[in-house]
């Protein structure tokens, strides 16, 4: 073993080697370790998608997808493709039934949204979410960042963070979404099979017009005053669906706070009662009886209420569902309108 | 002294005649706006119908939007304005602070915390309707921290003194805002931080006879009770020392309106929230008016904070289509520029 002659650096001189070895580090001498990422082997072109102004290419369809939000995730659980599936994150209220199997197969990161290290702990190759939360440095990191790191990254074009990127609400618009997804996922051809079934069931619920000559009050929530289904959402999509008339139709946006005179003014049929995890029916239910002025309402005198879920209201693939939903409670009313 | 001082007795009769037909007036206006159209004639009609002037054509939906709706909201403004106003008078001659306001003693965020609890992790109470439960847990957390802000400040001899009294309700209120923003941020969801947000910056939207009648009373009761402590407050207002060689037991007094207005405040705050702004500055408006024997000021800050208030009410419901405007923000609109008008004033003076 050789000896060297020990030369205590001056203090410059440490900070010199110390600023030299950190520059170092970060320039990359050593770098990351290379991505161990499977060599391009399908026949098949990458295929481009696009939302919010923000290109998504995939050379191979991915099979470790992470979906943020419970939207995102149902999309993916309606086209059949959960196997492609790495995790899931942050439901609002329960998946349905008819999903219940394929979600429970999957791993759940987190109850709301994952640390950027839980999501990375998942290795995903594509992350697909319905808010621009998601993608925000604490939760997945930019889209940008991520496509840097080789991950596809799709934003729901509802949850555009700029308003004039949103597409306005229609049935057409989910399928849009859907087979952007389907196709970043590798298999347009779900997409195509989920637009046909679900048009169909479409065209059914407007030949029966369930609705048909019913004033109605969707109540999404807030007592004080109401937050309302307005004309330009969800809820007047479903509510269209089913041949049924809002009452707040002519306020602007998806959702809308109206007041109780107009609602009193009007004296809606029936009373459509969101049911979220944070705001249940059974509660807005107990307010409209135990209220002096609302329970003189028709629909409460005489308990003409639907319940539909949050989670079918938004616009997303279970849209139809809810309306199919209210169709068979208004059916169940058995009212003329 | 006051500009009115001069011309007694009828002077202050007049102005209190005035000051009533005023804050009727602005009534009256409130109820004909709404986002439903009810003419004025048909607003009178409902109203007299009901105040035993015969059989009235009214439509039941006149008569719900009008009378059940309208006239308790109105009766609500004119009930919390009046307490908050008379109670921030009493504290900033209590304490002699200027900056003294009803929620001096953590009522208000107490009851930040009792309501976060409700509408963010859900916590009922047994037997409770659920639009019940918002006014009594924000009224149950108003006690709480009125009792640690009280505990903390007579803490080595129980005499309140003003200084102690509100470094103690500061930091109770900060510890209180500290839970209710760790509770939103960690278990809000939907939109819990927005309706959170919502009740502290207070409404008067929703309020129907029943929660009315109670604001009503508590402000009558307030009134009445401050009235009768009107002199020794006229005493407190030259100092401690010299309201005691005048013969006013200086700690009992303290203890007794220090407690009465954080409970009649706190009254107000849970069916109303935390409405700013009022307490603070119309005793200073009014003071140049009037002057400030309380015997006078009290009363007059009532009817002032109260007609403020249904304004403030009036144009929070109305100003913008389809959407609530917080009163807090507009009280604070309104209430601002008199108070840097009044205070640019006295400088110049």
């Amino acid at each position: 073993m050789i000896r060297r002659p020990v030369l205590r650096p001056t203090l410059p001189a440490a900070l010199l080697a110390a600023v030299v070895s950190t520059s170092g580090l970060l320039s990359g001498c050593t770098g990351a370790p290379a991505a161990e990422s499977a060599p391009h082997t399908s026949a098949e072109p990458p295929v481009t998608v696009t939302s919010c102004g923000h290109e998504v290419t995939v050379a191979e369809p991915p099979t470790d997808v992470v979906t943020l939000n419970q939207g995102a995730t149902e999309v993916v659980l309606a086209l059949g493709l959960a196997d492609q599936l790495a995790g899931t994150a942050y439901l609002d209220d329960a998946v349905p039934g008819k999903w219940r199997a394929a979600y429970d197969a999957v791993p759940v990161l987190s109850a709301e949204y994952p640390t950027n290290e839980q999501l990375l702990a998942a290795r995903p190759d594509f992350v697909y979410a319905s808010y621009a939360s998601a993608f925000e440095p604490a939760v997945a990191g930019t889209q940008e960042d991520l496509a840097a790191a080789g991950v596809g990254a799709y934003l729901s074009p509802f949850g555009c963070p700029e308003a004039e990127d949103r597409p306005g609400a229609s049935f057409e618009a989910v399928w849009d979404e859907v087979a952007d997804v389907a196709t970043a996922l590798g298999h347009p051809e779900a997409a195509e099979r989920l637009r046909d079934q679900q048009g169909e069931q479409l065209a059914d619920l407007r030949s029966a017009a369930a609705g048909e000559g019913l004033d109605v009050l969707w109540w999404d929530g807030g007592t004080k005053s109401p937050n309302v289904g307005a004309g330009d959402g969800g809820p007047q999509l479903v509510l269209d669906a089913v041949g049924a008339t809002n009452v707040f139709a002519d306020l602007p946006g998806s959702w809308a706070e109206g007041s109780w005179e107009d609602v009193l003014s009007a004296d809606p049929d029936v009373i459509v009662l969101v049911d979220a995890a944070w705001d249940p029916a059974a509660d807005k239910r107990a307010y409209l009886e135990s209220d002096p002025v609302l329970q003189g309402l028709t629909a409460v005198r005489e308990q003409r209420y639907a319940v539909v879920p949050f989670s079918a209201s938004t616009a997303g693939v279970r849209l139809v569902d809810g309306a199919a939903a209210l169709a068979a409670q208004l059916d169940e009313l058995g009212l003329d309108g | 002294m006051s500009p009115w001082g001069a011309r007694g007795r009828t002077g202050r009769g007049l102005l209190a005649l005035g000051a009533l037909a005023v804050l009727l007036g602005s009534c009256a206006v409130a109820l004909g706006v709404g986002s439903v159209d009810v003419p004025v004639a048909r607003v009178l009609a409902v109203v007299a119908r009901r105040a035993g002037a015969g059989d009235l054509d009214v439509t039941l939906l006149e008569d719900q939007l009008v009378w059940q709706l309208r006239l308790p909201r109105v009766l609500g403004a004119v009930a919390v304005g009046a307490v908050l106003a008379a109670c921030g008078a009493v504290l900033q001659s209590l304490t002699r602070n200027d900056l003294a306001d009803p929620f001096l003693l953590g009522v208000s965020s107490g009851a930040g915390v009792g309501a976060v609890s409700v509408i963010v992790l859900g916590v009922g109470v047994g037997g409770l309707a659920a639009g019940a439960v918002l006014p009594a847990a924000a009224f149950a957390g108003a006690l709480a921290a009125l009792a640690a802000v009280l505990l903390v400040a007579s803490a080595g001899g129980g005499a309140l003194r003003p200084h102690r009294t509100v470094l103690a309700g500061v930091a109770v209120a900060h510890l209180c805002g500290a839970y209710t923003s760790v509770v939103v941020i960690m278990h809000g969801q939907g939109d819990a931080a927005r309706r959170v947000l919502a009740w502290t910056l207070g409404s008067l939207a929703g309020l129907r006879w029943g929660s009315a009648l109670v604001l009503l009373a508590a402000a009558v009761v307030a009134l009445v009770w401050f009235l009768a402590y009107a002199e020794r407050l006229d005493a407190f207002a030259f100092g401690e020392t010299s309201a005691r060689s005048l013969g006013v037991p200086v700690t009992a007094t303290r203890w007794v309106l220090m407690v009465g207005t954080a409970l009649v405040t706190a009254t107000t705050v849970a069916y109303a929230g935390a409405i700013g702004f009022v307490g603070l500055v119309v005793p200073h408006l009014v003071r140049p008016l009037v002057g400030s024997r309380h015997r006078v000021l009290l009363p007059a800050s009532a009817v002032a904070g109260a007609v403020l208030l249904v304004w403030a009410d009036t144009a929070a419901r109305s100003l913008v289509e389809g959407q609530e405007v917080p009163i807090g923000a507009l009280t604070a609109l309104i209430g601002v520029p008199v108070l840097v008008w009044l205070m640019a004033r006295r400088v110049a003076a």
